[in-house]
């Protein structure tokens, strides 16, 4: 054998090219997850602040008791500005202030629905059930309802988004 | 003229080694529930075929999605039958899957040395299930919407890296424009790539080790059966045109089940998911308060660990199942508790129905006035 050949052949040559392919193909998969990974992942993680949007007028509003209100507000859901939907239980407690109860079950976000009859929050999916004060009563959800931060300008409601 | 494309064919490609590599004999012993693979197979390119047709009038986008699976039904020639096709097709993977599994458990298919034709496919299991979860978003109605709200906040509830999954999930904070489009994107293009490149492992490893056949096989009878093809071939595909009939037949005359399109705001909805994830819906409602996470996270990791693990659960011989005391208690225990899970979920009441059992009609009437009761402050004019 000619000491060339011997050479192409020499196991330290061998492991220098296992080692290399490993290097490449590391280095291409790296270059390209990274930014794919955070291509699909991070926009989803961005966190936007949460703001006061309007829930209604204030003087509609008074004598209600658990009177479910739907309003709509604009927010950004990927390249769409869309009208987001809420829909929550507005109390009036006196004195020109407002209980807001999110329908957002704490279980796993079925709506919530106020039943007058038993004074109880119900929730269709596994049965939690929430006394008047959005606590929970029965069923497996773990916290009480949410009740939203509220304020009052100018006669309007507003809430702070959830 | 056969014979000469033969000829040209066999100095090209190693045809006659395909020849006697897809007519190996089968074990002596087999039936036709050894069929059942070949029929998953058939279902997953039926699928493929139906939704790549689908996907040319879907659009997936929130405000579109639904009025264009109406186009479909309603108006492309053939969509009705299209969607059906794809639609039933789905619950019938699901059956077929879980009774292919339950076959190769029967059979005591999965021992050595078939452990990784195990592994891939509970893996397959899992994309069928991920297809199901993925595509019933699609249509945008009210079932897609909640069941895809619900299922994000499920996955919120692992323990630590919980709200990021759910977010990786939707996308965002929220179910909307974002999840459809990627949920869209997994259903038809990651899912598939990956079932087909599974599938294509999981078939190698069947024809590299050969089939089982039944336990009462001797070592003998592995070889000695009836070739591949066109014998069982042509078995499976009398199961397979058998399964296809009754899936004609629902897509011609059962109508694609369809909901009031998506609204998060809606006051008298029940959120239900689809049937095969009714089980888990219904057990859901028996961890209540800090045992959350029972149900919605340690039950399904530690029943998916204890799948996979399977096979090494013990290195006995094969027997048949009635010969596996453990086996048989564990499985009808594990078969039970699906099917009455699903059966308790089907029945589960709704709240309207609940509200009124007390009192009769009056109550109820009283009930749905307060719910119609909305004052609508949108800002919708305003823009
Ligand atoms: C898309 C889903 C699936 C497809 C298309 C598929 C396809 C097949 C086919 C065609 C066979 C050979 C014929 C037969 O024995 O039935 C087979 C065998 C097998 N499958 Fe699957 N399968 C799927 C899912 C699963 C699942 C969920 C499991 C179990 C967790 C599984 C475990 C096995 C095993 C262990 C064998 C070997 C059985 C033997 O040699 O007797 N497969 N599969
Ligand atoms: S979502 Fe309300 S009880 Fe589960």
């Amino acid at each position: 054998m000619n000491p060339q050949a011997e050479d192409l052949a020499s196991p330290k040559r061998r492991s220098f090219l296992k080692a290399s392919l490993l290097f490449i193909s590391g280095l291409i998969s790296a270059v390209i997850a990274v930014p794919l990974f955070g291509f699909a992942v991070l926009p989803a993680l961005k966190k936007a602040p949460k703001k006061y949007v309007v829930l209604g007028i204030v003087d509609l509003l008074k004598g209600s008791r658990y009177r479910k209100v739907n309003y709509t507000f604009q927010s950004k859901d990927g390249w769409i500005q869309t009208n987001r939907k809420r829909s929550v239980y507005v109390t009036d407690s006196g004195n020109g202030n407002f209980v807001v109860f999110s329908r957002v079950c704490s279980h796993l976000n079925c709506l919530v629905r106020w039943e007058e009859s038993k004074g109880q929050f119900l929730c269709p999916c596994h049965g939690g059930v929430f006394d008047e004060e959005g606590n929970v009563v029965a069923g497996p959800p773990p916290r009480a309802l949410e009740k939203l931060s509220v304020k009052v300008e100018d006669g309007v409601l507003y809430v702070k988004e959830i | 003229m056969k014979e000469k494309i033969t000829e040209f064919l066999a100095e090209r490609i190693p045809i006659r080694s395909i020849e006697t590599h897809v007519k190996k004999p089968l074990p002596k012993h087999i039936n036709w529930l050894f069929s059942l693979g070949a029929m998953a197979l058939f279902l997953l390119i039926l699928q493929a075929a139906t939704g790549a047709f689908l996907a040319i009038y879907y659009s997936p986008s929130p405000d579109h999605a639904y009025n264009s699976l109406n186009y479909i039904s309603k108006e492309v020639p053939f969509g009705g039958f299209v969607r059906g096709l794809h639609h039933w097709g789905a619950s019938a993977m699901v059956i077929v899957v879980f009774l292919h599994l339950l076959r190769v458990v029967v059979y005591d298919s999965y021992k050595a040395p078939r452990e990784l034709t195990w592994i891939v496919g509970v893996l397959l299991l899992l994309v069928v299930l991920g297809f199901g979860f993925t595509g019933y978003l699609l249509p945008w109605d009210q079932k897609a919407y909640w069941a895809t709200v619900v299922g994000a906040k499920i996955a919120s509830t692992v323990p630590i890296i919980g709200d990021a999954i759910g977010r990786i999930m939707r996308g965002g904070e929220e179910v909307g424009a974002v999840t459809l489009t990627r949920f869209y994107a997994i259903h038809t293009i990651w899912l598939p790539w990956i079932a087909f490149g599974l599938v294509g492992l999981h078939l190698f490893l069947v024809r590299h080790i050969g089939s089982s056949g039944l336990p009462k096989n001797t070592p003998k009878d592995m070889d000695a059966g009836k070739p591949f093809y066109p014998d069982q071939l042509f078995e499976d595909s009398v199961a397979i045109l058998i399964l296809f009939g009754v899936l004609v037949v629902m897509a011609l005359f059962v109508p694609v089940p369809t909901e009031e399109i998506a609204d998060p705001t809606d006051a008298s909805y029940d959120p239900r998911p689809e049937w095969y994830f009714l089980f888990l819906f219904q057990l859901l409602k028996y961890f209540e308060g800090r045992f959350e996470v029972v149900g919605t996270f340690v039950i399904p990791t530690v029943a998916i660990l204890l799948l996979f693990l399977v096979p090494f659960l013990s290195r006995k011989e094969r027997l048949p199942i009635h010969k596996r005391p453990v086996a048989l208690t564990v499985t009808s225990i594990s078969v039970l508790s699906l099917i009455s899970l699903t059966i308790l979920g089907l029945r589960s009441p709704r709240l309207d129905s609940t509200a009124s059992t007390a009192s009769e009609a009056d109550q109820s009437k009283v009930h749905r006035s307060t719910d119609t009761e909305v004052f609508d402050f949108g800002l919708e004019e305003e823009n």
